[in-house]
């Protein structure tokens, strides 16, 4: 293991850390705005997060180990599949470290454990958060699954640093597959973070939520450490997005200049993407959960055709 | 000399296992249904480190104990293959044979026990001499013996009705296996000469004689649509046989596909293409009728089908890269296989030993009369937790290190060249993905049900944990799944082979180092107090276990995504007394799961045999002057048929 990857692995967790809260605020601002709110300050994530460290943890008396280690067994996942994806800086890849569908499982990981923590307490809110979140991610895992293939035959690797370092050289990665890659992506995106139309962040009703359903039970610094592995994981997806597609900036050599020049410029892109979803998200109702199949499929069919156009041409 | 001898020892002290009970059983005494089961772990670590040996040093063994004639003989060898899957029986073997050392005790049956111990160690003998079999003559008649043995495994408690049944449905099946294994062993013979394991050219011969072979393969693994026997066998079977049977004897069939594949024939496309259809058939639609199943046993039993679907996609896939010669990727592929048949038997394993002590201790297999176990029996439950990650193939354990080996090479189908067979492999990449989600839910839905939240029946509150040796076994074996995981590019590297997996170590190291980090922020940072209160019950005095989420809640939403799947047959009829349909009367409502393949295979082939054994049957009327009759249609024939040679 090189110094230059010590070093990655320090500033790609810090800058994912830093990130994450902010861009969760700004997709609320411009959901607020459409809806002709001023919307809450662009800090409000990070009072959130500091106010919820310093409450007291709730236990259900009903809840088992399970639900003490959830939190801590889902930022950890979160954050080491942070580090497979570069937010603004590419080293070597060392000991597979990056690998795709290593990627998809450790979210899957962060998921599972949520899942069951969800059905801990005994609450039928957390059991059927759960359910939904299993069946959601069952159905969209194929899709996934494609498109993330899609990624390897593209670039002809499995390797996500060797991915972003092949966009990098290329400058503009506008080629037409990569377009409809990341439309394919960015529905992968809404999907995975239980956005509109397939879950609403914002409500805690029962018919509505699935996310927030399963972490009702969760409370103080372990609320907060579930509110901070959902924000990096929508971080660290739109940095999939972001760095695949316009990937302009991004650094492949450690000096200080490259590293703020790529962090600023990861900012201003990633602010751009927060708010095309705020209004993806504004111009849409939540779907009825067993309309989502039919999404799911569409997604699919959308996504096998990059494969089969990559094939053919 | 060495490995001989040890071979020599483990078969003599697993004989010694099954002679000793069977001497003493008269006297229904645990220290002999102990000392039996000591035999069978001792065995079991001469067998292991025997097939270590030759793993390592990948010096084979050749050994022929019986030669009537020049080409009929009962020879053992031992190339790495084998030795690999003498390593998944031994390994699993001796776990089980921990856990059964106390498990025996707890089950009714006097000194039927001491049979049950006898038998079990036969099965697993007979498991180990099926694969060192050095012809295809020793390897059936070991097969027939492990048939046997298994069928009187599952017949334990034959005063069942119900048990009686999946006895007999069971035998069925295995016998069919036997029939089409022996009918593919006789082509065989026809096309070679002989009984070696030799390769044959492409023919007519050897692709009828393959397509009996996996047929019997395929029955014996559980391979959709032949799987039916293992949800009625396994709930039927004592607890560390279903570990055996579901762990261990499906490899045994896998182990007979792969050994002939790779060394009798030279496989085609096509039958690459039929493996890996049959492989994802399994593995979708076994999980998706895991996820409907609330017998806990039969669950895992289906569960087991999945993994073998798994299992078969690897040695599809295998075939189909080695046909377009690419050899890399077909490596790849078979080495996806074959590790995730050591998995499969260690995850599997554990959580049929696990299951069986939750049943044990809530005398229940319906796993909506569970619930509130992590409290009562926390052991229990945290092996369990493990397996479920494991079969789930979450990183970093063994299930994910075996699955994405076969993601990889699916990744990596594009070096095919033929563009419609690339989209082929595409699309059932995405059905495989999708059953690895959902065996996810699958496995959430489990342990929710069986471990978390409130005890929903009163055995359920009453349920204590098990004793010492029942966790020793299921202990090893969690201890496995997570070191095959941890440890598996370092495993490849120790065997000499180059696989591009991601270090699972470095990625346990990370988890372990994020986890601690945020573990130390928050101590340091975050208000330590901590409150214990009742969950919110919406406004009721005190939360009800009739409130929780249960199991047929949980797995709804898929039930109703995969309707199409089920087949549920809904019948609603009603009578209104007005025009209208406005004033109900009486009605009747009626949902029923159909068995698609009982109804639509099983039974019509079931039919038909028996017309025509009815057919068959006239000719024995029981009367001497008709027999008489043959005897002289046939002493006539025969003299026609050398008159006509000669």
């Amino acid at each position: 293991m090189s110094l230059s990857f010590i070093f990655y692995l320090v500033i790609n967790t810090l800058v994912v850390l830093a990130i994450a809260p902010l861009f969760v605020s700004i997709i609320k601002k411009v959901k607020a705005w459409t809806q002709g709110r001023r919307g809450p300050s662009l800090f409000q994530t990070y009072f959130n997060l500091a106010k919820l460290v310093k409450k007291e943890t709730i236990y259900s008396a009903h809840s088992s180990w399970i639900m003490r280690i959830t939190p801590i067994v889902s930022i950890a996942a979160i954050l080491v599949a942070a580090l497979f994806v570069p937010l603004v800086f590419v080293p070597e890849p060392v000991g597979g470290i990056g690998n795709i569908i290593l990627l998809l499982y450790l979210l899957a990981l962060a998921k599972f454990f949520m899942a069951v923590a969800g059905l801990d307490a005994g609450s039928s809110f957390g059991g059927m958060g759960s359910s939904r979140e299993m069946s959601i991610s069952a159905i969209i895992e194929p899709t996934t699954i494609i498109v993330f293939a899609a990624l390897a035959f593209v670039f002809k690797t499995l390797n996500v640093f060797a991915m972003f370092t092949a966009s990098v050289a290329s400058g503009t990665a506008s080629t037409p597959t990569l377009i409809l890659l990341a439309i394919s992506l960015f529905i992968i995106l809404i999907v995975e973070t239980s956005r509109i139309p397939v879950d609403n962040p914002e409500t805690h009703l029962e018919l509505t939520m699935i996310h927030e359903g399963m972490i009702l039970e969760q409370s103080g610094p372990n609320l907060a450490l579930m509110e901070l592995s959902s924000a990096v994981k929508l971080t660290l997806l739109m940095a999939l997005l972001i760095n695949l597609i316009v990937p302009f900036g991004l650094s492949t050599t450690l000096t200080l200049g490259a590293l703020v020049v790529a962090i600023v410029l990861f900012v201003l892109k990633g602010t751009i993407l927060a708010g095309i979803i705020g209004l993806f998200e504004s111009s849409m109702a939540k779907m009825r959960f067993f309309r989502l199949p039919s999404l799911f499929i569409m997604a699919f069919f959308f996504s096998t055709l990059i494969i089969i156009i990559e094939v053919f041409i | 000399m060495l490995k001989e001898a040890l071979f020599i020892i483990a078969l003599l002290v697993l004989v010694a296992g099954i002679l000793f009970p069977l001497a003493t059983a008269s006297r229904n005494q645990r220290i002999h249904r102990t000392i039996s089961h000591g035999c069978t772990v001792a065995g079991s670590a001469a067998l292991a480190l025997f097939a270590l040996l030759i793993l390592i040093t990948g010096e084979g063994l050749s050994l022929t104990v019986y030669q009537p004639i020049a080409e009929l003989s009962l020879s053992f060898s031992a190339d790495r293959l084998a030795a690999f899957f003498l390593l998944l029986i031994a390994l699993v073997s001796a776990c089980v044979a921990l856990y059964a050392a106390e498990y025996v005790e707890h089950l009714e049956g006097g000194s039927r026990r001491n049979l049950l111990c006898a038998c079990t160690n036969l099965f697993i003998l007979a498991m180990a001499l099926v694969v060192v079999s050095a012809n295809t003559f020793a390897f059936l008649v070991f097969w027939e013996l492990m048939a046997g043995c298994s069928f009187l495994l599952v017949m334990y408690d034959y005063a069942g009705p119900e048990i009686r049944k999946a006895g007999i449905f069971y035998f069925v099946m295995t016998q069919l296996s036997t029939l089409f294994v022996m009918l593919g062993i006789v082509l065989l013979y026809g096309q070679t000469g002989s009984f070696d394991f030799t390769h044959t050219g492409v023919s007519l011969l050897s692709t009828l004689a393959f397509i009996a072979l996996l047929l019997g393969f395929s029955i014996k693994a559980g391979v959709i649509p032949f799987h039916k026997w293992l949800p009625y066998a396994h709930p039927a079977t004592p607890t560390p046989l279903s570990a055996l049977m579901s762990g261990v004897m499906l490899k045994i069939a896998v182990y007979g596909l792969l050994r002939f594949l790779l060394d009798v024939f030279s496989p085609d496309l096509w039958w690459g293409v039929l493996i890996l259809v049959l492989g994802i058939v399994s593995a979708i639609l076994g999980i998706i009728y895991a996820l409907k199943e609330y017998d806990i046993k039969a669950m895992l039993a289906y569960s087991s089908i999945e993994n073998t679907g798994i299992i078969f996609t690897g040695i599809g896939l295998y075939v189909i890269f080695a046909s377009y010669g690419l050899t890399a990727l077909a490596d790849l592929s078979l080495l996806g296989a074959l590790f995730h048949a050591l998995n499969h038997a260690m995850f599997k394993s554990l959580l049929f030993l696990t299951a069986g002590s939750v049943v044990h201790a809530t005398h229940t297999r319906d796993i909506e009369r569970m619930g509130g176990l992590v409290h009562r029996m926390p052991y229990t439950s945290a092996l369990f937790f493990v397996g479920a990650l494991a079969i789930a193939a979450l990183p970093p354990l063994n299930g994910f290190a075996s699955e994405i080996l076969i993601f990889i090479s699916f990744f990596s189908s594009v070096a095919i060249a033929d563009p419609l067979f690339k989209v082929f492999l595409f699309l059932c990449l995405g059905l495989f993905a999708l059953t690895s989600a959902l065996s996810a839910a699958c496995f959430v839905k489990a342990f929710g049900s069986i471990f978390l939240a409130l005890p929903r029946s009163p055995e359920s509150s009453g349920a204590k944990e098990v004793p010492f040796l029942m966790l020793l076994g299921p202990g090893l074996l969690a201890a496995a799944c997570i070191l095959l995981g941890l440890f598996a590019a370092q495993l490849f590297l120790l065997a000499g082979l180059t696989v591009p997996i991601p270090d699972m170590f470095l990625v346990g190291l990370l988890l372990l180092a994020m986890g601690v980090l945020a573990y130390a922020v928050l101590f340091f940072t975050a208000s330590r107090e901590v409150r214990v209160t009742g969950t919110w019950g919406c406004g009721t005095p005190s939360l009800q276990p009739a409130m929780e989420y249960s199991g047929h809640g949980f797995s709804e939403p898929i039930e109703i995504i995969f309707s199409t799947v089920y087949r549920t047959e809904m019948k609603n009829e009603r009578k209104f007394y007005d025009a209208k349909n406005c004033i109900f009367a009486e009605g009747t409502a009626d949902i029923r799961l159909m068995k698609i393949f009982e109804e639509y295979l099983y039974l019509p082939v079931a039919r038909f045999s028996y017309q025509a054994a009815t057919l068959i049957s006239r000719f024995q009327n029981g009367c001497l002057d008709t027999y008489l009759l043959y005897v002289f249609c046939a002493v006539i024939a025969i003299i026609v048929y050398l008159g006509w040679l000669a």
